[in-house]
């Protein structure tokens, strides 16, 4: 293989799999497009991570998507037939609670959040009061002279992720929040523009309701999820393995392969997910992972 | 341990931005510097789509070339009449603020028509069409032609004319009335405005959703019924039918729509459908100087003599300073003259005043 090739990654066969496979404590996985595409799992995930496990490799899962809170991912696996704990799940909405924990944030300030039942539901746990999330997408805004859209003073954080209700009502209330209550702080879970909500389709992800909210504010976020590599000091904090014995697998070059890169990991590429195998090649594309395979399963059929 | 990507980063360098830009692209660069171009992500510029005429920054005013001192404050006002022929005025904030019209704003309109100056309206609020604004103003007691109005929502119908977009492809618009009127009034056919802020969908398995592949440009303003549906629409569209065209009306970040206070603008639906496509639009409104060379083509006049008066730097001013005209402030609307001196603030305009009817309260001082 000549050198610009090597450059560009290694597909991955059943020449270099074992040595992907034996050089790894642990894999690190994207769920949406790695694993599944929407609720419908991706063929031969399941058996790849069983073969997985039975060779006694860690498994963390990494995923930006903060519709669900750890737990409810830990159900949606198990729904799908791969008995998972939370423990193992790192998703942006954990994320963005183990963030505000972090730096302190008082529990007497509230978080405002643009976004679903996963992250209002990490908050509680975490001991923060979470407002807004989807009740707030049956709110509109009255636009009459003499009458002021109110914004609680006492919300001291905004968090954006994806949200399927994003409305007009949302969006004022966290621009307000951002603009006037001093020190509020703008946080956003992840930044993709498109995901695989559903299996069928591409949908916009939470890098539109982020991008909103900056439209408004122009301010930027603090972003918790990949390629940031908060969520990983965290998960190495936790399980205290060298980066260059995991190996990140994801669909998606400027997030998963990024991160993975970001803190030293080895990284695989996936083609069944968002990334197609001509904008990898694309002389445009400048994130090359260390190797490229169509779909998870071929770690399991290449070997 | 957290990484630098978890740094905070204000970006009111949006607005105030230190470092002194080639003025020639000075309305390009502000809205290129812009905070939502992810830093992985394939953008284009919008100078690659789009007629050069929507580039064309005139700079007929030497004021352009240096970065200026402070503006002045107001104080021979005849003289600023005498030396233009035409005056532009933004609405919010200059003629009215929501739906209360601003002190003084009839006797002065009064007093410049008088001394035979010309006089547009030039809005960057796309929810109304030209003719429901000649009824806006008319409700407040001024008598205003629907000629003279230019609200973005009319700029992006007039820039599809341009451009001969042709007539057997639509536009989906994520927007209000005022964009769906001006389309059909130019002859385009639309899709998408209000009725789909009805519209739901469900993530859930088996869930497609189709989109016209016959839709050639996505138009996106304001939009008081924005939701995910139309997100995906536009998104859709532009990322799959070949050479759709992505159209800002605006990129205001907020608007006074109630006197009251700021509500999220324009920018924020703009930047919905930018972090979703990761691409650039073209923005027909201010600062872009569409409808500032389409207003000088279509009544004949020279930059020169103009004046523009608006009440946001970075839009009316700026639109003003690209166009090559004279440009006056007021404070009357969002910004305070603390802002304009603040050390951060590089958008000067040649003067700044109260409001518009200190052209009736100053005068020349007598020899």
């Amino acid at each position: 293989m000549d050198d610009a090739a090597a450059a560009r990654g290694e597909k991955l066969s059943s020449g270099n799999v074992n040595h992907l496979i034996d050089s790894v404590d642990c894999f690190l996985f994207d769920c949406d497009g790695v694993i599944w595409k929407g609720d419908t799992l991706i063929d031969g995930s399941k058996e790849a991570l069983d073969m997985l496990r039975s060779k006694g490799k860690k498994l963390v899962f990494v995923t930006n998507n903060s519709r669900r809170s750890r737990s409810q991912y830990a159900k949606k696996f198990l729904s799908l037939g791969i008995p998972v704990t939370q423990d193992e799940i790192f998703s942006s909405s954990f994320a963005a609670a183990m963030y505000l924990k972090l730096i302190d944030f008082p529990p007497a300030k509230k978080v405002y959040v643009i976004g679903e039942e996963g992250i209002l539901e990490e908050l509680k746990l975490a001991g923060f009061t979470g407002i807004g999330g989807p009740e707030d997408g049956k709110k509109t805004a009255e636009f009459k002279a003499n009458s002021l859209f109110e914004h609680d003073k006492s919300v001291g954080a905004v968090v954006v992720g994806l949200d399927q209700y994003i409305n007009y009502y949302k969006l004022q209330y966290g621009t307000l929040c951002i603009r006037e209550n001093p020190g509020c702080l703008f946080i956003a879970t992840n930044r993709d523009a498109v995901g695989h909500m559903t299996d069928l389709q591409e949908w916009p992800g939470a890098g539109c309701m982020v991008a909103a909210i900056c439209g408004a504010t122009e301010k930027e976020p603090v972003v918790v999820g990949k390629p940031a590599t908060f969520m990983m000091d965290f998960l190495l904090e936790k399980f205290k393995i060298s980066t260059s014995r995991m190996c990140m697998v994801g669909d998606r070059l400027d997030t998963d392969i990024l991160f993975g890169q970001n803190a030293g990991c080895k990284t695989l590429l996936v083609f069944s997910g968002v990334t197609t195998p001509s904008a990898f090649h694309d002389p445009s594309n400048h994130t090359h992972p260390d190797y490229y395979t169509d779909k998870l399963f071929d770690i399991v059929s290449l070997m | 341990m957290l990484s630098k990507a978890a740094a905070v980063v204000s970006v009111s360098a949006y607005l105030f931005n230190p470092q002194p830009k080639t003025p020639k692209f000075q309305g390009k660069l502000s809205l290129q510097s812009n905070p939502l171009t992810h830093s992985n992500s394939l953008t284009h510029t919008w100078g690659n789509n789009y007629s050069s005429n929507i580039l064309k920054m005139d700079n007929g005013s030497s004021s352009a070339f240096v970065t200026r001192a402070s503006a002045n404050p107001l104080q021979n006002a005849d003289e600023l009449i005498d030396s233009v022929e035409t005056f532009i005025f933004d609405c919010d904030g200059v003629i009215w603020k929501g739906d209360s019209l601003i002190d003084g704003v009839p006797e002065t309109l009064d007093m410049l028509r008088a001394k035979g100056k010309r006089l547009v309206f030039v809005t960057n609020n796309s929810t109304k069409s030209r003719k429901q604004y000649g009824k806006k103003f008319e409700t407040l007691g001024l008598s205003v032609n629907e000629e003279e109005i230019f609200a973005s929502s009319f700029a992006a119908a007039a820039y599809l004319t341009s451009i001969n977009f042709p007539k057997d492809k639509k536009v989906y618009v994520i927007g209000e009335e005022g964009i769906l009127k001006e389309l059909e009034l130019a002859g385009f056919q639309h899709l998408g405005g209000p009725d789909d802020g009805g519209k739901k969908i469900e993530l859930k398995p088996g869930f497609y959703m189709e989109h016209d592949e016959n839709v050639g440009a996505v138009v996106v303003g304001f939009d008081r019924y924005f939701n995910y549906y139309k997100v995906q629409y536009g998104t859709l569209c532009i990322r799959e039918n070949p050479g759709c065209l992505f159209i800002a009306t605006n990129r205001d970040a907020v608007t006074h729509l109630t006197d009251a206070q700021e509500w999220a603008g324009g920018g924020s639906m703009v930047g919905a459908l930018c972090g979703s496509t990761q691409q650039e639009p073209l923005v027909v409104g201010k600062p872009s100087t569409f409808m500032m060379d389409y207003v000088s083509d279509k009544f004949g006049i020279t930059k020169s003599q103009i004046c523009m008066v608006g009440d946001r730097l970075d839009t009316d001013i700026l639109f003003g300073q690209n166009g090559g005209c004279k440009t006056l402030l007021v404070l009357s609307g969002v910004t305070s003259l603390s802002m304009l001196e603040n050390p951060n603030n590089s958008i000067q305009p040649d003067f700044y005043t109260g409001k518009i009817s200190d052209f009736l309260s100053l005068k020349a001082a007598t020899v």
